[in-house]
């Protein structure tokens, strides 16, 4: 092999685009929610879809951060520091502009969990999910005891209607219209965020020791994604305040956490379509068997189970394997495609 | 050669190292030069402490006592992928890469990570050519066979383009058809990239054609430095050390 006389040359360089399949569809979906208040009015898909969007953008926190192995139930502490960022300014300083409240929504917890990530950041595993959920505990504490902020037990309440360039966004549709801004607002970020950096994210994943002696500073890029998973909770706060037209702490339960990385691992933790899955599918069946309030925490919990146990690429995972194996059977697929389509969830890691 | 290069800009020197977890001493009062572009093997039987003066080098472990230098620069404690900035750079006893991602996507992985384009891997082409790692291009990491998986981590730390590359076994669990290999990168990474190299190898017959200088490690301590030639046939080396490396070669031969 060493003494040919011509060295084979290297494979012409892949060039691939910065959004894959699965982003284009997930945007293409999310998109789609601002077409629903003009198809229809029946307040009840209004309302759905409303929950199945806030559900997803707040599951989208839990998925930047599983892009680094990261379980976080930080999502309701960061959900909560937007929204109630977003209820104060239009309280005590009458900003209704809603992408004013946008930002600030994005931003707030951003900032916050800069110091945050920096103290928690260093633990790995079970300690890092045990101090996101002491956190989303504390934050809750706060809420109930910084009452000349947040209004302690009674919330936060009578905010004026967001405005779009001076318009008002009162009724039912115009509040789904909101959402969809923001839920799209949440998933192109998280798209561009993840796909620009997934050589990254991919390589503290699968071993962090090899990418910090390759010269990766992993934490920073850790921090970074702690940050921006903060700033997308943030707008599904917004969005879920600008709904109840209340800011309350119940609203940002430490339960709730549970709901929002069951989405992203029954749907599929390998890909952004997976959340939004997730969260479509959980949200609806949650309302089809009316499994509101104590019971559905722990449904979910045995939901996860047995994901992890039978389907570990979730929703999509199953999906993929199916289509993968759909190819290779029909005569017409070239055989060369064959071994990689086996390989769930790939288009993430490439 | 080391003698002559020795102060000049660029080595890498351990300064009186000693590590201790708690009580146990791993090693203690180690000193050695590498000169720049140089090789120097460093051998000794298990548990003697090698693996640990790679991590403490490369900054994963901190030192107990004593100083590790790049040039002028003093290295140990600070963190590992801050010395890679500089130029030195580690590989693995066990395999290690990015499971779930191809061939090139690894080797992609490696230049981003350091700041490098893609025409280092041009100049790698005849490396990788001849390791077999461009017709498996596309494929998964993981898949490859062990040897083949060696070689992809090693050839990653040299894309680098490191000034340092500390080789933690690199020979270790290739087969003994496999180890010329291992000569092929040393060679190469040595003159196309002008490369230090640091080698912790168990495979006797590596280190006498490879290494000018090496140093012998026993229980924590430097027992013996020179050419290879002349440190293995001292009485107290082979006492300490090569009863264990017969024990070694005729496993390689079993597996």
């Amino acid at each position: 092999m060493s003494n040919q006389a011509s060295i084979r040359r290297l494979p012409q360089a892949r060039r691939p685009a910065l959004l894959g399949g699965y982003e284009w569809a997930t945007l293409g979906l999310v998109g789609f929610a601002f077409a629903v208040p003009v198809l229809t009015r029946n307040p009840q898909i209004l309302s759905q879809t409303n929950l199945i969007l806030i559900a997803a953008t707040a599951a989208l926190g839990v998925y930047i951060m599983l892009r680094m192995d990261l379980m976080s139930f930080a999502v309701p502490a960061f959900m909560a520091i937007g929204g109630y960022t977003v209820a104060v300014l239009s309280l005590k300083l009458g900003v209704t502009d809603v992408i004013l409240l946008g930002v600030a929504a994005f931003v707030m917890p951003a900032l916050c969990a800069v110091p945050l990530g920096w103290l928690i950041l260093r633990l790995k595993g079970v300690y890092f999910v045990l101090v996101t959920f002491v956190l989303t505990e504390i934050v809750q504490l706060l809420l109930f005891e910084a009452t000349p902020l947040t209004g302690g037990s009674n919330g936060l309440v009578g905010m004026p209607a967001v405005t779009l360039f001076g318009i008002e966004l009162m009724d039912n549709s115009q509040v789904l219209l909101t959402t969809a801004g923001l839920a799209f607002a949440g998933f192109t970020i998280t798209a561009l965020f993840t796909r620009y950096f997934r050589y990254e994210f991919t390589a503290i994943e699968k071993n962090d020791v090899l990418a910090e002696s390759l010269g990766l500073a992993c934490w920073r890029y850790k921090a970074l994604a702690f940050s921006v998973a903060a700033g997308v909770s943030g707008l599904a706060g917004f969005a879920l305040v600008n709904m109840l037209l209340t800011a309350h702490p119940t609203s940002f339960a430490p339960m709730s956490s549970v709901s929002y990385i069951t989405y992203t691992i029954v749907g599929g933790k390998g890909a952004i379509l997976g959340t939004l899955a997730g969260a479509a599918l959980l949200v609806t069946a949650t309302d089809l068997f009316a499994l509101k309030g104590e019971l559905s925490p722990g449904l979910f919990g045995l939901l996860i189970i047995v994901v992890t146990l039978v389907a570990r690429g979730g929703v999509i995972g199953l999906a993929a394997k199916a289509a993968g194996r759909l190819r290779r059977a029909s005569p017409a697929a070239p055989a060369r495609v064959a071994p990689i389509a086996a390989v769930p969830a790939r288009g993430v890691k490439s | 050669m080391s003698a002559s290069l020795a102060a000049s800009a660029g080595a890498l020197r351990a300064d009186s190292i000693s590590k201790a977890f708690g009580g146990l001493k791993v090693f203690h009062d180690v000193s050695f030069t590498l000169p720049p572009a140089g090789l120097l093997g460093v051998i000794g039987p298990n548990g003697a402490g090698k693996t640990t003066m790679i991590n403490i080098m490369s900054g994963r472990l901190p030192l107990s006592s004593g100083q590790v230098l790049l040039g002028d620069t003093r290295i140990d404690g600070r963190p590992v992928y801050a010395n890679a900035d500089q130029g030195l750079v580690r590989s693995f006893q066990q395999t290690a890469t990015f499971a779930g991602s191809s061939v090139e996507d690894n080797l992609i992985a490696a230049l981003r990570f350091a700041k490098r384009d893609r025409s280092v891997l041009e100049r790698l082409a005849p490396l990788l050519d001849r390791f077999g790692l461009i017709e498996c291009w596309g494929r998964h990491a993981e898949v490859l066979p062990y040897g083949l998986q060696k070689m992809l981590g090693l050839t990653m730390a040299l894309a680098t383009q490191p000034k340092m590359l500390l080789l933690d076994e690199p020979a270790a669990g290739l087969e003994k058809s496999e180890r010329a290999n291992i000569d092929a990168y040393v060679g190469f990474a040595q003159r196309e990239f002008g490369c230090g190299i640091l080698l912790v190898e168990h495979d006797m017959d590596l280190i006498r054609r490879l290494c000018p200088q090496v140093i012998v490690l026993d229980g924590g301590r430097l027992i013996a430095a020179g050419p290879p030639g002349e440190v293995l046939s001292r009485k107290d080396v082979i006492d300490a050390y090569l009863g264990g490396a017969d024990e070694e070669d005729a496993d390689a031969q079993h597996s």
